[in-house]
């Protein structure tokens, strides 16, 4: 981009129901979204009075997903290519996030939604991880327990599962 | 529709065809009308509804489920928006193609590049807005190993190739040529819309293998090969309607401004990837189709001295391949045909009495002069000085000179040196002298019979040394160290051992003099002594008995006993053809001052007889002196000539004859120098130097032959014979009849065998 981009230079928001929020640039590109309309829009004055409007997140979320924003703000840019085996195979969180991700299921799953909209890569995989983390070593009873699912399977449908991830089962 | 400062309104999430048509207004705006401008609600509603059709549960429904979709797990949605995206590009390009008819040539390339940038920029906006699409179906099914799904950027660039680009690639690639024919016939042109072209075809380059990278196949195909064959057809005709109008130069000016032209258009408005291709194009059209009237043309430049022609026609040769072969070819003939005819010049103007510096010099002036042309027309290139050197090695070995004798080259080299290095009355500066030997040097490089160039070189070191008028010892040092940089240690060897002899001579006689000092004897003599290694020095003991006279013997017999107190058991030769020393007479009349006489030897042991009597028959000459009647008569002749003595009767000294001091002797000189060697003692010893090379030729071949034998201990005859060429070559250049005589003389000798099949053996 043509125009000088400090680090300071402040960024407005509104989540769907209607909460403003000021935000420094760089913590806002943190969302692909919201940085290719950045750069897209350049042309276009962001301000208090014209904010950008996230249409599928609420206030709520929406703090909070700025909140992990803020706290990853030096994080260096991932791109596709170093999305390396590792990173993707283990289900190590570090301790702040996991301590971000220390909220009641639903906004799990909000902050989950809201990544994945504003195309957050990192924090989506935090957050899939910890659902992940949640599942490990569970029964399917428990499992079915812990995300409150009722179990629509018949007893052949059941069966027909277990005998096709046979594999998958530890002896 | 879209209110300002709030959220942007959602089309139902599970509607495809309310979602589309929110999308296509969107789309439309951004394809044909982005100089509005866009708001946020738009970016974001578009985003969103794209977004919000993928994530919607039931719209798993349009695509139609099936066993084999529900057993991969999620189903990712979004087939039918990537279906009504191509279907609406198809639509749009297609009526682009349509207004495209009603533009021809440049309005063409301006509509071409206006639509293309207006459709790349809508491309990079849409393919944000589509990410999600991008994140989830489209890359779904890339890793799927579908074929023909592209991200959206992708998509945009592939329906253009495919819609508009095969329709209307060639009329553009029509207007773009005739903007460069315009340019090329001296026009000027808006080139900056031919590098937008370049750049559009090179970007619709894209690996149907693998969509992530690019390849220049389209740029190629579409752009390359049509503009080279222009760039050829336009050259062809050009030059030859240029080649029938005027001269081969002018030609030659035309094709060099031509292919700078060319170099600078690729620099101006291509891509890099056609340099080397219209490079080779041009040079084929302008300078390949037309080598042979350049090289005919290339004799007449060489008559006429035209260098920057040359150069011109040299640098156009260089740029095709094989281009500068003939040349060369016919470089090396003209030179050497000029080498030949400057010698023939200086021979027959002098004749017989040719100076060596006049044909030295002869040699040079051709050398320098196509050297120079090398250097400043054919950019100091090793083929052309190859060509040159070849060429000088023809005319220096092979000339009207040498056809008196082979050897005459290295003769007359080695005289000039010594005409060089002699104290002369005519004495050069030194720096002057010092490059005079580097030339000297030049033409020593291209000489053949190097040996015969020591030989001469020695002997006449030898005389310099002998009589000391070497004009300077640096000088002598540095034409030594010249030629041991050019032929090495072995060959300068003798020659730097005379040099140490002369300094070991000289302290020698300061310690004969402190000597006889010590011991109190009075000097008699003012004499000096040179003590010359046999095996280093060419020269051969006198071939006459000579009795010295007893006060030169007494001082002899001093030295003689000192030389060998110092040194037990070496053998001493004296070389009295090459004694002199000088006489003061006191008894002339006709001056106050006694004349000093510069003698031989044998003259002085003539002259000295004299003190006791002022008759002497010839016989007592002869029988005092012990010289053999030869050496005698020449030493007489030269003091009667002079009129030092008279002799009575007759012009020939000889037996019968009388000698007679002539008191009345008169001569403008104080100093008389009487030791001149005749001219006919040169001429002999030039003909002994030349007589005794075919001798050591053989020894040295002998020797050679011996060496490869005892390394190799067996080997064929004619392999033999190429390895011995090979050894001396550096030296001469040996006959094969001399090396196989050379052969039979080793077999004779027992030094070497016949083994079966033609191959030799080493007896040691």
């Amino acid at each position: 981009m043509a125009e000088a981009k400090p680090a300071s230079q402040k960024i407005w928001l509104i989540s769907n129901d209607n909460a403003t929020m000021e935000v420094d640039r760089v913590v806002v590109e943190r969302s692909m979204l919201l940085k290719n309309m950045l750069e897209d829009l350049s042309h276009t004055d962001i301000t208090q009075d014209n904010p950008i409007p996230i249409p599928n997140v609420n206030e709520a979320v929406l703090r909070k997903v700025v909140e992990w924003c803020e706290h990853h703000r030096n994080d260096p840019v991932t791109t596709p290519d170093d999305e390396s085996d590792a990173r993707k195979k283990t289900t190590d969180i570090e301790e702040w996030d996991q301590k971000f991700m220390q909220v009641d299921q639903e906004m799990l799953f909000e902050i989950i939604l809201a990544s994945n909209f504003l195309d957050i890569k990192p924090l989506l995989d935090v957050g899939c991880k910890t659902v992940a983390n949640m599942i490990k070593g569970k029964s399917p009873e428990e499992i079915r327990k812990t995300f409150n699912i009722t179990n629509d399977f018949s007893a052949e449908e059941e069966e027909q599962i277990r005998r096709e991830n046979e594999w998958a089962e530890d002896r | 529709m879209v209110t300002r400062m709030g959220m942007p309104p959602v089309p139902n999430r599970e509607d495809i065809n309310a979602t589309w048509k929110y999308l296509e207004d969107g789309i439309t705006r951004i394809m044909t009308d982005l100089e509005q401008g866009m708001d946020m609600q738009m970016y974001m509603g578009v985003y969103t509804a794209v977004h919000n059709f993928c994530t919607s549960q039931k719209a798993v429904g349009l695509s139609g489920p099936s066993m084999t979709t529900s057993h991969r797990g999620a189903h990712l949605l979004g087939e039918d928006l990537y279906n009504h995206l191509i279907q609406y590009l198809q639509k749009h390009l297609a009526a682009l193609v349509q207004s495209s008819k009603s533009h021809t040539d440049e309005a063409l390339l301006a509509y071409y590049i206006r639509e293309w940038n207006r459709y790349t920029v809508a491309a990079k906006y849409i393919h944000h807005l589509f990410q999600y699409l991008n994140r989830h179906w489209v890359k779904r099914e890339i890793d799927e190993g579908k074929k023909n799904i592209y991200d959206v950027y992708t998509l945009h660039l592939v329906q253009w190739r495919k819609v508009l680009f095969e329709q209307v690639s060639e009329k553009v690639m029509d207007a773009v040529l005739k903007l460069v024919e315009k340019q090329r016939s001296g026009e000027t042109i808006e080139y900056g819309q031919i590098k937008q072209v370049v750049d559009s075809f090179v970007s619709l380059g894209l690996d149907e293998a693998d969509p992530s990278k690019s390849t220049l196949d389209v740029y190629r195909f579409h752009f390359e090969r049509p503009f080279l064959a222009a760039t050829k057809e336009f050259y062809q005709a050009e030059s030859k309607q240029f080649v029938a109008e005027n001269s081969v130069v002018e030609y030659m000016k035309k094709a060099e401004m031509r292919l700078a032209e060319e170099e600078e258009r690729v620099n101006m408005y291509l891509h890099g990837d056609i340099a080397i291709p219209l490079k080779k194009c041009c040079n084929q059209a302008l300078i390949a189709d037309h080598s042979a009237l350049l090289r005919e043309e290339f004799q007449v430049l060489l008559d006429n001295d035209r260098e920057e022609d040359m150069a011109r026609m040299y640098s156009l040769l260089s740029r095709i391949p094989d281009g500068l072969d003939p040349l060369r070819t016919r470089f090396e003939t003209h030179v050497r045909k000029a080498g030949l005819a400057a010698v023939q010049k200086v021979q027959s103007s002098e004749g017989d009495k040719l100076e060596p510096k006049v044909y030295v010099d002869a040699l040079l002036e051709i050398h320098t002069q196509y050297q120079g042309l090398v250097k400043r027309a054919f950019n100091d290139e090793p083929e052309f000085t190859r060509s040159l050197d070849n060429a000088c090695r023809e005319f220096v070995n092979r000339n009207e000179v040498c056809k008196s004798g082979s050897n005459k080259s290295p003769e007359l080299l080695a005289k000039y040196t010594d005409v060089l290095l002699r104290k002369s009355t005519t004495s050069i500066e030194e720096a002057d002298l010092e490059r005079t030997l580097s030339q000297i040097m030049t033409v020593f490089k291209y000489i053949e019979d190097k040996d015969v160039f020591q030989k001469f070189y020695s002997r006449m070191l030898a005389r310099r040394l002998v009589h000391s008028n070497s004009s300077s010892d640096d000088a002598e040092t540095s034409m030594i160290s010249k030629l041991k940089e050019a032929c090495g240690f072995e060959y300068t060897n003798k020659l730097q051992r005379m040099f140490q002899d002369m300094q070991i001579s000289k302290d020698l006689n300061k310690e004969f003099r402190d000597h006889l000092e010590s011991v109190g004897n009075a000097k008699a003599v003012d004499s000096t002594f040179s003590i010359l290694g046999t095996g280093f020095w060419p020269l051969t003991p006198p071939s006459t008995h000579f009795d010295p006279p007893p006060e030169i013997a007494a001082e002899i017999e001093r030295f003689v006993r000192f030389y060998k107190h110092k040194h037990d058991g070496r053998k001493l030769t004296w070389l009295w053809h090459l004694c002199k020393g000088e006489i003061k007479a006191g008894y002339c009349k006709n001056s106050k001052t006694p004349y000093t006489f510069q003698v031989s030897i044998y003259q002085m042991s003539i002259l000295l007889l004299f003190n006791e009597n002022d008759t002497y028959s010839y016989d007592d000459i002869s029988s005092a002196t012990q010289l053999s009647s030869e050496v005698l008569d020449q030493a007489l002749a030269v003091i009667l000539k002079a009129k030092v003595l008279l002799m009575d009767g007759g012009d020939k000294p000889g037996p019968g004859k009388t000698f007679r001091l002539n008191y009345d002797f008169k001569s403008k000189k104080i100093r008389v120098n009487l030791n001149l060697g005749g001219v006919k003692e040169a001429k002999q010893e030039e003909v002994e130097t030349n007589k005794t090379i075919e001798e050591d030729r053989k020894l040295v071949l002998q020797s050679a032959i011996v060496r490869i034998m005892k390394a190799r201990k067996k080997m064929k005859h004619t392999q033999l014979v190429s390895e011995t060429i090979n050894q001396i070559r550096s030296r001469f250049v040996p006959k094969v009849g001399d090396i196989k005589k050379c052969i039979e003389i080793l077999l004779d000798k027992e030094y070497l065998e016949r083994l079966d099949d033609d191959e030799l053996g080493y007896l040691a």
